[in-house]
């Protein structure tokens, strides 16, 4: 029996325990104040500290020292490890954007956009499964308007319509904004979000809610339309309806980007193939999230206000063109990553 | 050490590997719990006020109706931050929510570093899929399938809840025996104990429960293994009682120190015979 003599349990820790206390002590300044309270000579110090005890903890597991020893030794290079090699990305932007030319916001601006254009199979899907039952029930029931009273109910058809038929001369007040505005923001963001999340199973939560959404969107239009209060919905929705309409749908292409991604994972691992698309899909859900902010509060305060009808269509307009030519245009032929 | 299932090895780049225990389903369940308590707690405490001030400015001017809806326009608001926000913004800036640290649990990335926005984004946003249908129903199942309790949220995310808490004893500790040991206890004990490492993980394991278990389970396990491992280290004397002879074995082994002790059913293979 050939046996290597290490040195015994104790005289190890008695030789060792004033690199461990010292380093114990950096890593609990950086985990309690952060990491940028350490002073710069403690900073230098962190790197070679945390290198001799990953070897202690090589030592220590090879000369089989008792278990609180290497628990001890397994926490501090653990916890060492976190405060060292630090979060993946400080702000969302900094590293979610491609490191480009551009400064730390404008990159966030061009991230999203980008992230939309490398997915854009998932979004032409996403539009399909969203836009074409939307059509679909707007031709129907206009045709046919009790048709609509399948997809959403009578009661909750009947009072939109008289709404509409009101015109908006009385306009909004600031409170009824600010109440509309939170309606939309906790309702249409929680929408997005699931319709996101759902995705995960293999895609089909998302086009469920896609096509859900699609579907009674276009029944309600198409209702109300063939009740003669056409104009007047559409003067409506024309404002926040590409933000709104445009941010469903791109939640919906990420989380049909991420059923997909598990479904044919091709050459990766289903877990690698997660982590590509995961990226892109991030930027997407989280620039979907701020373009339905923003539509809920041009829905609160300028979709039903008393601005003249042509104003109103105008704007629109003028922001579905502001939308397309941004998720289409920005941040083209800059540096790609 | 023994690989426990609850345990996951992560290897730095110094081709250290150093272990976290993952946390299970029902610690993580109070932990949320705890989080649900206070973040609607404090939805709670800000609606009161809200209201409160709506309702009192509401009474000085005409537009009573108007103030209040503008009150309950900004509740909405808040009840969408406390449903979507909350997990978010603590993890992304802490990698713990107030009910994780209550419960001593910690995100990490599964490369063990520490979590950044766009893993909470992705971890609590999944969230809505992991509640389906009702009370967590897919989440639970994600965990038990997945080796590291991951629910779908974390797989997505490339996420663990760990214990955050770390060990704080450098040495191992002397096992108290009471009384002291003899002097003739003390002789029996061999000078060197070089315990391979199957013998020192059962002998950690057992004196770990020591004191919890009942004085006669204890000397009922305790005297199962005592008899071979005393041959093998060549106790010297009898073994009046088989708990201390361990705890003394033990001890002088965690002062010897010693790589590649022979596995002991190579020395003894008479001792798997009795």
């Amino acid at each position: 029996m050939s046996a290597t003599h290490a040195p015994k349990e104790s005289a190890f820790v008695e030789r060792r325990r004033a690199d461990w206390d010292e380093l114990d002590g950096l890593v609990n300044t950086a985990q309690t104040k952060g990491p940028k309270k350490l002073l710069p000579a403690s900073l230098a110090r962190l790197p070679a500290l945390y290198r001799d005890v990953c070897a202690d903890l090589a030592r220590a597991q090879a000369a089989r020292y008792g278990a609180p020893l290497l628990e001890y030794l397994q926490g501090l290079t653990a916890s060492a490890h976190a405060v060292l090699y630090g979060k993946p990305s400080r702000a969302l932007a900094s590293r979610l954007a491609e490191p480009g030319a551009e400064g730390r916001a404008t990159s966030a601006l061009y991230a999203f956009p980008r992230a939309v254009r490398r997915r854009w199979r998932a979004v032409a899907l996403a539009a399909a499964l969203f836009f074409v039952p939307l059509v679909a029930g707007l031709l129907v029931s206009q045709l046919d308007p009790t048709f609509a009273f399948r997809i959403v109910p009578q009661a909750m058809l009947e009072p939109l319509t008289e709404a509409y038929a009101k015109g908006f001369a009385e306009g909004r007040t600031t409170g009824e904004g600010t109440l509309m505005t939170g309606f939309y923001v906790n309702n249409n963001v929680g929408i997005a979000l699931r319709c996101f999340a759902l995705g995960i199973f293999g895609g089909l939560g998302s086009a469920l809610y896609l096509v859900h959404n699609g579907l009674s969107i276009g029944a309600i239009l198409g209702y109300v339309a063939s009740q003669g209060a056409g104009a007047n919905v559409f003067t409506f929705v024309v404002g926040h309806g590409s933000f709104e309409l445009g941010a469903i749908v791109l939640a919906g292409a990420a989380g049909l980007s991420v059923g997909w991604s598990i479904v044919a994972p091709g050459d990766r691992t289903r877990a690698a193939s997660l982590e590509a698309v995961a990226r892109d899909v991030v930027i997407i859900v989280a620039g979907a999230s701020v373009m339905l902010l923003f539509a809920a509060g041009i829905e609160g305060f300028w979709s039903g206000s008393s601005v003249e009808p042509m104003v109103k269509r105008s704007v629109g307009a003028a922001l579905a063109v502001l939308v397309i030519a941004y998720l289409g245009l920005a941040g083209r032929g800059g540096r790609r990553a | 050490m023994v690989a426990l299932d609850t345990v996951v090895s992560i290897e730095t780049p110094e081709h250290i590997v150093f272990q976290h225990r993952v946390a299970g389903p029902a610690r993580r369940a109070i932990a949320h719990l705890v989080d649900l308590v206070l973040c609607y707690l404090a939805l709670f405490i800000l609606s009161a006020l809200v209201l409160f001030v709506a309702v009192g400015m509401s009474s000085f001017g005409s537009a009573l109706d108007d103030t209040l809806k503008l009150g309950i326009g900004v509740l909405l608001v808040l009840a969408f931050l406390a449903q979507w926000v909350w997990f978010v913004a603590w993890e992304g800036l802490r990698g713990d929510t107030p009910g994780k640290r209550a419960l001593g649990l910690r995100v990490v990335t599964v490369t063990g570093r520490p979590i950044g926005f766009s893993h909470a984004v992705l971890r609590n946003v999944l969230r809505a899929a992991d509640m389906l249908p009702t009370g967590y129903l897919v989440g639970c199942t994600a965990m038990a399938l997945s080796p590291r309790f991951q629910r779908i949220g974390d797989m997505v995310a490339g996420t663990l809840v760990v214990f955050a808490d770390r060990a704080r004893a450098h040495a191992a500790q002397r096992h108290a025996l009471w009384p002291p040991p003899y002097p003739h206890e003390l002789e029996a004990v061999p000078p060197e104990v070089l315990l391979d490492a199957e013998e020192r993980a059962a002998l950690e394991l057992f004196l770990r429960r020591r004191g919890t278990l009942g004085p006669a389970r204890e000397h009922e396990l305790a005297s199962v293994i005592v008899a071979p491992l005393a041959l093998r280290h060549g106790w010297r004397g009898p073994i009046l009682d088989p708990v201390r002879t361990l705890c003394l074995l033990y001890d002088r082994a965690a002062d010897t120190g010693r790589v590649d002790a022979p596995a002991s059913s190579r020395v003894l293979p008479g001792a798997a015979g009795r």
